[in-house]
């Protein structure tokens, strides 16, 4: 229902932006008050000349921002003030509803919404490149922008340009590059109750604490809940704990090898060994019967009642369900424990970087305030940490190590939301000042320090994908292949089906686009990485 | 002393049992229904981590109206609530306009072209354009982002003035004939005789359309742009599906302890529903005679 409907948005949209574009060039609409730029850098290959309007400034004109949905309303929240107070500009908040997102967007740009800067996700950039929808910006950022282009690698800014060469967005890079996103939460005070004084970390120690957490208090827990299956992260809610994957060698649903080979998760060496070594865990009653079907919901519910002993997680449910421990069960601190990525039985463990460009902002072509954007984006890195962290002495302090420390409350209510409003970062810098933003809950610093502050950096494998745009077969199959994926893995392990069956899966899995998916992939990795 | 009589007929047993059993069976729907609203209430009510813990079922637990407060002054729940009330009360009142003097003509076989026209709007309501067409529409009118674009595309559904239609047919034309003897135009006669006549009707439509545009979701969530023009529906959508990420990025501490994205959500509920539960009494009987209404001629 929703591929008619989005086909017939795109043509819509291609007959508006043809019927008033102008004789088919990418320019801005503008006043005409332009002054002709020179052309920017070796990549901008495109045929067309773009042109730098003149800036406004501010006071003189009123921005018309679009961010993706929140809970609060944008324009009366306090950093719209911090915002105005640190750049001058007018600005007005739009949101995209939180439902039928890409088909909203698809109408206002067709309808013409004069929107001057629009933060969106990849594959809803990718869809206003195609359609032509959005103006080039290296001009723009050529004049307005030094400050944003040098706060991005090469790489990232390769990944934003369009088939003509032409740079059509600006990134919002995930904050932290070398996060361990996934982790286990465990319960200490049991694990030491039943003689284990370390958590886990190799995968070998994992098995024989879940044994031995088994044999001391048989039925009356469930020893290992799982999965964490969040609705917000697609192909990253893995059946698989990553935590466990890890020790395998396998970091991603597709990978590549030393001889830049693209395969699949199900083409590792090892993946047999992962999953017969889940199906064990599960046979012994080692995890949660009801693997299968765990809910975030339902896996809080587990832990926090005090019904498991570990959970999969993240930041967000350690913070959740530390408060829920510390209040409904009496915990403390210490009794809380994190498993991080587990290294396999040779000593290695690769988990992947979290480097990836989180939204894109961009300016649609309706747009008559190019300059103003581009300015109003470069001010807002320049004042980056005011703007998102706040002032020292009163939003935060530097600790002993250096580190940024939120001063709470007034970090929160100050800054809480400064999030929603970035457009663009300096990369390195928002790198470091990032982590005072976990900081600022206590459940969520207290596993993030543990897990991700102390973490091997050696087992870091660079994120290989993280600029690739949306590719049609990637698009079309690649969700339906994982989640095929998720259910081999989960039958596997409840014993309906045997990992001798993988050939009839691969076999299934070509037909269901598995061959034409790693086309895409190879072929943009062949020609990105050349 | 005399025993009192018993009113009513006696039932033999088996219909004793029958009614008994009709008696659990409509208490079991009963509970059904209320037990599930209980449930969020209780929630709305009690510690987030007891929520979280899922220790909390038809009663509140760990009592608190921290959830309540920060729904009501942290977040755009009153905005909402004047938008949703807005849109319901000036949209019933344009709705009941258009439709009433849509069926006063219509159901006056004097009326010409009145089959073709009938015709025109049975055939808009079975046949809609589709949704990109009305967006074009809304945009072209320049109402976008207004209170008018939830409004006017729902000025008149087609099967409530029907029912109107049907009512006014259903009215004695020797009344309207006297009146107009007197010298009564025909908005004088709409106005002071066929209105006042047909209350029953213009009350259940009322309702209908009431009902209508309080739960527009879909097309409340299409035309509007800005955060303070979403309507309480859009609110609660939103928060039920951005509020877990809009907590994780608030403090720690309380706020983690006694709110959580599972209370948010059924505080929000719990209040969105209060409006609804306090004139529900007032307008029962409209609504349940809304289903037969104008369904009889004479």
């Amino acid at each position: 229902m929703k591929k008619p409907l989005a086909l017939l948005l795109s043509l819509l949209m291609l007959f508006s932006l043809a019927a008033c574009g102008g004789g088919g060039n990418n320019q801005p609409a503008s006043d005409g008050n332009q002054s002709t730029a020179a052309p920017s850098g070796d990549k901008n290959t495109g045929g067309e000349q773009t042109t730098v309007p003149e800036l406004k400034g501010p006071g003189n004109v009123t921005l018309k921002r679009l961010g993706y949905n929140a809970a609060f309303d944008p324009n009366n929240d306090i950093n719209a003030d911090v915002l105005k107070q640190s750049t001058g500009y007018d600005v007005e908040y739009f949101m995209l509803p939180s439902e039928n997102a890409d088909e909203k967007l698809l109408m206002d740009i067709s309808g013409g919404a004069n929107y001057d800067s629009i933060n969106i996700s990849i594959n809803q950039w990718r869809t206003l490149v195609s359609q032509g929808a959005l103006q080039p910006l290296d001009d723009a950022l050529e004049a307005y922008g030094q400050d944003v282009l040098a706060g991005n690698s090469e790489n990232v800014w390769n990944a934003l340009r369009g088939d003509d060469g032409h740079i059509y967005g600006v990134p919002y890079m995930y904050p932290h590059s070398h996060e361990i996103a996934a982790f286990m939460v465990a319960r200490m005070d049991l694990l030491k109750a039943a003689g284990i004084n370390e958590v886990p970390t190799t995968i070998d120690e994992f098995y024989d604490c879940l044994v031995t957490l088994k044999q001391h208090y048989g039925d009356e827990y469930v020893i290992l809940a799982g999965p964490y299956l969040p609705n917000s992260e697609a192909n990253e809610n893995w059946v698989i704990p990553k935590t466990i994957a890890c020790a395998f060698g396998i970091y991603n649903d597709w990978m590549v090898d030393e001889n830049g080979k693209v395969y699949y998760m199900t083409e590792a060496p090892k993946f047999a060994e992962m999953v017969e070594f889940l199906t064990k865990l599960y046979n012994e009653g080692l995890i949660d019967p009801d693997w299968a079907i765990n809910t975030e919901s339902t896996l809080k519910e587990k832990f926090t009642s005090g019904k498991a002993i570990i959970t999969c997680g993240n930041r967000a449910l350690a913070d959740f369900c530390s408060a829920a421990l510390i209040e409904n069960l009496n915990l403390s601190w210490d009794d809380l424990a994190y498993i991080s990525a587990l290294k396999g039985a040779d000593g290695t463990c690769t988990y992947q970087s979290t480097e990836a460009i989180g939204w894109i902002s961009c300016v649609p072509r309706s747009s008559e305030n190019l300059a103003d954007v581009v300015n109003w984006w470069n001010l807002r890195v320049k004042d980056q940490l005011f703007i998102t962290i706040g002032e020292e002495g009163v939003h935060f302090n530097y600790d002993e190590d250096g580190e940024i420390e939120p001063i709470n409350p007034i970090f929160a209510e100050e800054r809480g939301n400064s999030y929603w409003y970035l457009d663009v970062t300096d990369q390195k810098a928002y790198e470091f000042q990032w982590p005072s933003r976990v900081r600022k809950s206590e459940g969520q610093w207290h596993s993030f320090s543990a897990v991700t502050m102390d973490a091997d950096q050696s087992i870091f494998v660079p994120n290989t994908f993280a600029f690739m745009p949306a590719k049609e077969n990637y698009a079309k199959y690649n969700t339906a292949i994982f989640n095929d994926l998720q259910d081999y893995i989960t039958q596997v392990m409840s014993g309906t089906r045997t990992i001798n069956d993988l050939d009839t899966f691969m076999s299934d899995w070509t037909n269901a686009g598995g061959e034409s998916v790693r086309g895409d992939l190879q072929g943009w990795y062949d020609e990105f990485y050349k | 002393m005399k025993k009192k009589k018993s009113a009513g007929i006696a039932l033999d047993a088996s219909e004793k049992f029958v009614s008994g059993l009709a008696y659990v069976l409509m208490t079991l729907f009963a509970l059904c229904a209320i037990l599930p609203c209980l449930h969020v209430v209780s929630k709305a009510f009690s510690k987030g981590t007891y929520v979280t813990a899922g220790l909390v079922n038809f009663w509140p637990k760990g009592f608190q109206l921290e959830t309540i407060q920060y729904i009501l002054f942290q977040t755009d729940f009153f905005n909402a609530l004047k938008n949703t009330l807005i849109v319901t009360g000036v949209g019933t009142l344009i709705s009941l306009f258009t439709s009433i003097t849509t069926a006063y003509p219509l159901s006056k076989p004097a009326f010409r072209g009145r089959k073709v026209i009938t015709l025109l709007y049975v055939f808009s309501m079975v046949f809609f354009g589709g949704m990109i067409p009305a967006y074009m529409v809304v945009r072209m009118l320049g109402i976008l982002d207004t209170y008018a674009a939830m409004i006017l595309p729902f000025a008149i559904v087609q099967f409530n003035m029907f029912i109107v239609k049907n009512y006014f047919e259903g009215l004695p034309e020797i009344i309207e004939e006297s009146a107009r003897i007197d010298g009564a135009g025909d908005l004088r006669i709409l106005v002071s005789i066929v209105c006042p006549m047909s209350t029953p009707v213009i009350a259940t439509v009322a309702l209908l359309y009431a009902i209508n545009y309080w739960n527009n979701y879909f097309h409340a969530m299409m035309y509007t742009q800005s955060p303070s023009m979403q309507t309480l529906q859009v609110y609660l959508y939103n928060l039920i599906q951005s509020g877990s990420g809009y907590l994780e990025n608030m403090a720690g501490g309380t706020l983690t302890t006694n709110i959580t994205p599972e209370g948010l959500t059924a505080a929000a509920v719990t209040l969105s529903i209060i409006p609804i539960i306090a004139l529900y009494p007032f307008v029962q009987r409209f609504l349940i005679k809304g289903i037969t209404i104008g369904s009889v001629k004479g």
